[in-house]
């Protein structure tokens, strides 16, 4: 029954990074495009780190990061899943076991995609593949997407719990065995 | 620790200079791209629904325009033929060899945009098409309006396309453009970066006594043997001495759109593939 359930939950963060790659470009308007930008899959791994637990935020995190990587392979290799994975990791090993509120929440998916975007851009940075600087990448994309991802995750909340936490309940249940 | 060491390796290994891409990117790159096509050609139809029903209103003044273009174009295609003709027979008599001939022989194939990444220092394309349909890398993108990207890497079936506004002169592999102008083909610059904060393009290493100005067309160069020639970039925005003072820089306004993009044609030379065989 666990292996259903986050079998539903990958089936669904798939369907999600072919909207953000397919659908989103054309629902953004053209003045804002390339200023926001979805990070639909990154905003469920944080649910699947605070409500699914810390390992599957981890897989998760770097399945889904390593699928954009290969999919749209530009620069770089791994930059995504790397920091993907290791965000939705942590989020998980600070707040899986408390049961946060919407609220908590919402501020934790808005600092971690804060923090995500930040980890993507210095990554870029040392490498030198992008040379603007930290406060117009910041005024320029991160903050305006920041208010997508906010609202996606509002929307989203109640289902993304309820499958989050079909897949952890059972999850923990096993470890306490 | 451990992660981060193979992070690290797997940047390294995806800098180094790779031909090819391994199979099973390959394998995932197509199922995704195939899930993707799905989704972005319907969208776009819908979309650009909406965008009719908007722009209904500017569509006679359009059209009036677009019938001057047309009485334009019939009259230079006529002046066209004529020349091409004359340009022929000369090639007859100062015996081209074949492989001179084929040199300027492009091949425009339409493919339709699948997905565009979400990553902002990363905004690569994926097309339709790929290696089985003749697609090779370095190949030149381009739409209706001018030059978009190069082709980056090929699968069977899809493949990357990277955009020239992710060109830098410090990133350690993009390729630079010889630029010139449209009618003024002794102009010679090269595009050399992308400014994200402008938007514009750096033309640099300008001659002094280049005859180049402002609102003038620049195109590809074709030297250089990356891009083919006489594909439109953009236009001059303004022009200015360069870093040292003995050259010029520009910069340059992009001619195509880079979003809603729908079909964009790969450029096939000629040259390439004999160079492959």
């Amino acid at each position: 029954m666990n292996g259903m359930s986050i079998n539903r939950l990958i089936g669904v963060m798939f369907l999600l990074f072919i909207i953000e790659g397919a659908i989103m470009p054309w629902i953004i308007p053209v003045d804002l495009a390339g200023r926001i930008v979805p990070h639909f899959t990154f905003v469920f791994v944080i649910y699947a780190a605070l409500y699914s637990g810390r390992h599957h935020a981890l897989l998760l995190g770097i399945g889904f990061g390593m699928l954009q990587d290969v999919v749209f392979f530009g620069h770089l290799m791994g930059v995504h899943a790397f920091v993907m994975g290791l965000i939705g990791y942590f989020t998980g090993l600070l707040l899986e076991r408390k049961r946060s509120t919407l609220l908590t929440a919402l501020s934790v998916i808005g600092l971690a995609c804060l923090v995500n975007d930040t980890f993507v851009y210095f990554i870029y940075k040392a490498f030198r593949i992008t040379n603007e600087s930290y406060a117009w990448a910041l005024l320029d994309h991160i903050l305006p997407s920041l208010f997508l991802q906010l609202v996606f995750a509002l929307i989203c909340y109640v289902p993304a719990r309820k499958l989050c936490e079909s897949s952890w309940s059972r999850g923990s249940e096993k470890e306490e065995e | 620790m451990f992660g981060f060491i193979l992070f690290i390796a797997v940047i390294g290994f995806s800098l180094s200079d790779r031909k090819e891409l391994t199979m099973p990117e390959k394998f995932l790159g197509d199922s995704v791209g195939f899930a993707q096509s799905l989704f972005y050609k319907p969208a776009g139809i819908i979309a650009g629904f909406f965008e009719d029903i908007r722009n209904l209103r500017t569509i006679h003044e359009e059209n009036e325009q677009l019938k001057l273009l047309a009485a334009a174009y019939a009259r230079d295609k006529i002046n066209y033929n004529f020349i091409e003709q004359e340009n022929k027979r000369f090639k007859e008599e100062l015996d081209f060899t074949e492989r001179q001939e084929q040199l300027y022989n492009y091949k425009y194939r339409i493919a339709q945009v699948v997905a565009v990444n979400n990553d902002t220092s990363n905004r690569t394309m994926v097309i339709n098409l790929g290696s089985k349909n003749g697609i090779k890398k370095n190949m030149a993108v381009t739409t209706v309006d001018g030059l978009i990207g190069l082709v980056s890497e090929v699968r069977p079936f899809t493949s990357t396309v990277m955009p020239i506004t992710e060109l830098d002169e410090k990133s350690p592999n993009s390729n630079l453009i010889a630029a010139t102008i449209l009618g003024k083909l002794d102009s010679f610059g090269i595009i050399s970066s992308y400014n994200q904060e402008t938007d514009r393009l750096m033309m640099t290493k300008i001659d002094e006594k280049d005859k180049m100005i402002v609102d003038d067309v620049v195109i590809t160069s074709g030297l250089g043997n990356v891009y083919p020639r006489g594909l439109v970039i953009g236009t001059v925005e303004n022009k200015q001495v360069g870093d040292f003072g003995l050259t010029y820089t520009a910069s340059v306004k992009l001619a195509a759109k880079f979003d809603h993009l729908t079909e964009v044609f790969v450029v096939e030379v000629q040259d390439i593939e004999d160079a492959a065989e």
